[in-house]
């Protein structure tokens, strides 16, 4: 599904340059649950963001199922963004100024997809994450877990194949933390998406089938 | 764009807009600020622009101005013509209809009602078909086409009256004849030079018509097919057959036709109906008023950009999940408009709320009505469309171009576009150093004016309408006025003291050879007039008794006694020693020169001093005037009342006092300044505004570094100091661009006074002082309170 071959991220930091990733080979199947591992520093996040195309590379070729992403244009890749991949941050990233349930149909709007499927699709989505009684309220009225159940509500109401996740439980206690990864492994198994996630956690990385440990932008082997 | 999406875009808007609270208000209110200046200063400008362009016929409209000059010496352009003029253009080809006009002033009277009217006018019977002025009863063609007639406003039928049905009533005029009222006219707009509250009819004067006293305005309408040069070429040869062949060389005097709408601001001609408005002026303001929306706009800018860190997150959060940069680009638009329609809301209010202080402070009567609704309107919606447009498309871009991934890493905690906003802030600020300047040069010199000695004291001198009383009469008068408490001298004159307006001319002076002739500003004079106006001798003796007596004689008996001033010696290559006893002859008037006076000012001092001749006769008085003791005045004036009213019981009693009719000479001025010096003012303030919220915002970023700062040791004055000194720069970076410029239009502006305050150091000084301390208070207010705040807290939101 995802193939990255000879990446390199640097960037220009006065006269020489930062490199960041160096010659990345990596490939990851359709339905796997992988883990990015590796201490601050080593690369990972810039990693996800390149699989996110939320960041190019500077060197090597991206095929995201067997097409070149560096060779598309801005409007295909926004079709990509938008249809196949659902981000999960760290700090939730809701809008503040959305309610949970607007926050939700964001995605939706920017699909163009109608009125009336867009309610009934936030209202399953709402009801499979038990939020339907809070709906109406603003991030800011609601914990940190509680957040980032929206966070991902959000990132599977586009019925995404993959999802990017960059340290989903990093500012979550341990049982919201649980929840959270059983929810990652739910919908991995059930929906069969494809989750990558980068963390720092041992515990977390148990919930994939496979680890990538990252350091100092090389894959260690 | 599909309409759930804009939903979605004023929803997110308006929650911004509410949480924001600050922001919101400054923005608003800076903007409301900047579209209400540009209303009240667009009506003005309309107002002036628009000056007698309303007639039907305005293209075709002409007035006649004089010109005539001696050999060698400037041409004098003159409103008014001699009243034979017109009736013997009225039979050209190219002449369609005529009407002379002749301002008078008149008492009115109805039943008690007994008052005087500045705004009475005399004219022919073509009048209401030549100008548009509407006419609510009485047909145009016939309102003025008798004797005894009078046409008057809505507003003085119902002030004399109580009610606008008045066709066929009558009115006593100059307590003499009963005039038919033959018509009511709408009141007279602003925006024409013939501001009349009555029209009576040009043959109720019964005078006759002559070729020697140029006192009448006369205007034309073309005929169809008729042109000006056409027009001109036969006037020409109506003036050779009244001199009788061609002018003698170099001597100019001619009739030239002037459009109708170039006479408010174009016109050379002096003597008008009204004061011209000044076209610089008006250029003047047309810069204000875009200046002051522009940086209006400028800080909306700004502060949209500014607070691009704020929203980042935002943004990033948004182009994840998928949203295009167009999409974004129209949420932004939303937002803006947003701001700017409750502006435009505000603006309009608050236009229409200050528009009577603005009429006041710019002494217009400026309306919102049927001259200029539907023009007002298209402006508004320009004026939304532009603001919305600037405002708006930059920020909009702006935000929608941030790359996701550096929001979401966070690198993008510094404020960007950094460059552009500091450049629309020194913008900002060099229009409001330029404009610092201008108001205190301006200011300066009217101080100039005002306390610049004339050569003739002006001052608490007491001023009474001379016209109605008989000039026979004049020494009786006096002596009961002097012998009231606090009237120290009393005298009379021609015209006002300040503003001599007497065009004469020298035929005959002793030592030039013969046929010499000199054009010479004049005035006849009451006795003691020199004494009253303080006006210093270099030489020769003050008028006595027995002078005025050689001008009571018969006319081809009288000798006369000049009085010349300095400039005019000089002109004539005497010395004021030598002056003395040598004869003139001035219009037919001959006579010794018996003193020679210093200079003083009898005219603007846009212009320089000219020759001017001080003589007594006593055929007609303009201006009664009364040097009183200057305390307690109030009993001096009500003494001076009952006199009147025993002498000429009747004639309203109104006064007024020189120095206000020196003031009147600087109206534009007054005017201008007043309206710069208020508009400069919120230039400043919206400035400010934009300032302040740009120090927010800057000591919002910068509350992490400032707890860390402040945790290692630093002091609260040099965070402050830190957080002000990038403010400073840009600051006295305007004030570099500002002053050169300033001090190039303020130049020019004061080179067009022949008398002149010095531009000195110090105004730019002053300037920059006031630029500096307003910028430091606007912007160590933030820093003072980012600077106080408690370290532990900012740092632990991290």
């Amino acid at each position: 599904m995802i193939q990255l071959q000879k990446i390199s991220k640097h960037y220009p930091v006065g006269f020489g340059k930062n490199d960041i990733l160096k010659d990345i080979d990596l490939t990851i199947n359709e339905g796997e649950f992988v883990s990015i591992m590796g201490p601050s520093g080593s690369g990972k996040s810039t990693l996800l963001h390149i699989m996110g195309l939320l960041e190019e590379p500077s060197e090597g070729q991206y095929l995201f199922e067997g097409e070149r992403v560096d060779k598309m244009n801005e409007k295909k890749r926004t079709q990509l963004h938008r249809g196949s991949i659902g981000f999960v941050f760290q700090a939730y990233h809701l809008i503040d100024e959305l309610t949970v349930y607007e926050n939700i149909e964001t995605p939706l709007l920017y699909k163009n997809i109608p009125s009336s499927e867009r309610k009934s699709r936030v209202a399953d989505v709402l009801d499979r994450f038990n939020m339907v009684a809070k709906k109406d309220l603003f991030p800011s009225q609601l914990s940190g877990g509680q957040q980032q159940l929206v966070g991902i509500a959000r990132a599977i109401i586009g019925e995404p194949r993959v999802i990017l996740a960059d340290e989903p439980t990093g500012n979550l206690h341990s049982d919201q933390a649980k929840i959270i990864m059983q929810l990652f492994k739910h919908l991995n198994e059930q929906d069969k998406i494809t989750i990558i996630q980068v963390t720092h956690s041992d515990v977390n990385a148990t919930y994939g089938n496979r680890v990538i440990q990252i350091r100092d932008g090389h894959i260690q082997p | 764009m599909e309409s759930h999406m804009w939903q979605n875009y004023l929803k997110t808007a308006a929650r911004n807009l509410v949480k924001r609270k600050l922001y919101t208000a400054i923005n608003i209110s800076g903007l409301a600020v900047g579209i209400a200046s540009f209303i009240l200063l667009a009506l003005y400008l309309q107002n002036e622009w628009t000056y007698d362009k309303f007639h039907e016929h305005a293209a075709q409209l002409y007035r006649i101005r004089m010109d005539y000059g001696e050999k060698d010496q400037p041409v004098a352009h003159v409103a008014m013509n001699p009243s034979a003029l017109g009736p013997a253009m009225k039979d050209f080809p190219e002449v369609k209809a005529m009407t002379r006009v002749y301002p008078q002033g008149a008492t009115v009277k109805n039943g008690d009602k007994v008052m005087n009217e500045k705004r009475f006018i005399y004219a022919d019977a073509a009048f209401f078909q030549m100008f548009s002025f509407p006419l609510l009863s009485g047909n145009a063609a016939t309102v003025l086409s008798g004797p005894d007639m009078v046409v008057l406003t809505a507003g003085m039928a119902k002030k004399y009256f109580g009610t606008t049905d008045v066709v066929g009533k009558t009115i006593k005029i100059n307590n003499d004849k009963d005039f038919l009222i033959t018509g009511v006219a709408a009141d007279v707009p602003s925006n024409t030079h013939l501001k009349f509250q009555f029209v009576a009819s040009y043959a109720s004067m019964g005078k006759k018509d002559n070729w020697n006293a140029p006192n009448y305005y006369t205007y034309v309408q073309l005929a169809d097919n008729a042109t000006i040069p056409g027009l001109h070429n036969r006037i020409k040869s109506l003036i050779r057959d009244q001199i009788g062949g061609a002018a003698p060389a170099g001597v100019t005097f001619d009739f030239v036709p002037e459009p109708v709408t170039g006479i408010h601001l174009s016109s050379i001609a002096s003597h008008s109906t009204e004061a011209g408005g000044d076209i610089h002026y008006n250029y003047i303001l047309t810069i204000v008023a875009i200046l002051l929306l522009l940086i209006a706009c400028i800080n909306f800018m700004n502060l949209a950009t500014a607070r691009s860190s704020d929203r980042s997150r935002e943004i990033g959060v948004r182009k994840a999940l998928g949203a295009q940069r167009g999409q974004l680009f129209w949420q932004f638009i939303a937002e803006s408009t947003l701001i700017t329609f409750a502006a435009m809301v505000t603006g309009i209010a608050l236009a229409l709320i200050l528009l009577p202080a603005f009429n006041n402070l710019a002494n217009t009567n400026l309306e919102v009505g049927r001259y200029n609704g539907y023009r007002l309107g298209i402006l508004l919606i320009g004026i939304f469309l532009c603001t919305t447009f600037f405002a708006a498309t930059y920020p909009a871009l702006f935000l929608s171009g941030f790359r996701p991934v550096q929001v979401l890493k966070g690198a993008l905690n510094k404020t960007t576009g950094g460059g552009i906003r500091k450049t629309l802030v020194v913008f900002q600020f060099a229009a409001s150093v330029f404009f610092i300047i201008c108001t205190l040069v301006v200011g300066r010199q009217l101080f100039y004016i005002q306390h610049k000695k004339l050569g003739l004291d002006r001052s608490q001198v007491l001023v009474l309408d001379g016209e109605k009383l008989n000039p026979k009469k004049l020494e009786d008068f006096k002596s009961k006025l002097l012998q009231q408490s606090g009237v120290q001298l009393v005298s009379a004159s021609y015209d006002s003291p300040v503003a001599v307006g007497g065009g004469y001319g020298l035929s005959y002076v002793e030592g030039k050879p013969a046929g010499y002739n000199m054009n010479i500003t004049a005035i006849p004079v009451e006795k003691d007039y020199i004494k009253t106006m303080g006006i210093t001798l270099a030489s020769g003796e003050d008028l006595t008794g027995a002078d005025i007596q050689d001008v009571l004689k018969e006319d081809d008996k009288r000798v006369y006694h000049f009085y010349l001033n300095e400039t005019a010696v000089k002109h004539l290559g005497w010395t004021a020693e030598t002056a003395i006893g040598k004869r003139l002859s001035m219009n037919g008037r001959t006579g010794p020169v018996k003193g020679v006076m210093k200079d003083f000012h009898f005219a603007s001092m846009k212009s320089k001093i000219e020759p001017i001749i001080v003589f007594p006769e006593y055929d007609w008085f303009g201006e009664i005037l009364i040097k009183t003791s200057g305390n307690n005045e109030q009993p001096v004036i009500a003494g001076v009342e009952k006199i009147w009213k025993d002498y000429l019981p009747g004639v309203p009693f109104e006064y007024h006092f020189l120095n206000e009719e020196f003031d009147g000479l600087y109206k534009a001025e007054y005017r201008t300044s007043a309206i710069l010096s208020t508009f400069s003012t919120v230039i400043i303030l919206v400035s400010c505004l934009g300032l302040l919220g740009l120090a927010t915002f800057t000591a919002q970023q910068r509350t992490k570094e400032i707890g860390i700062r402040k945790i290692m040791g630093a002091s609260v004055s040099s965070v402050v100091a830190l957080l002000s000194k990038d403010f400073m720069k840009l600051v006295i970076l305007s004030l570099c661009i500002a002053s050169p410029l300033a001090w190039y239009a303020m130049h020019y502006w004061l080179e067009g006074f022949a008398y002149h305050a010095v531009l000195s150091i110090w105004i730019f000084l002053a300037a920059g002082a006031i630029a500096i301390f307003i910028a430091l208070l606007t912007v160590s207010l933030q820093s003072v309170k980012a600077a106080l705040m408690n370290p532990i807290k900012s740092l632990r939101s991290e």
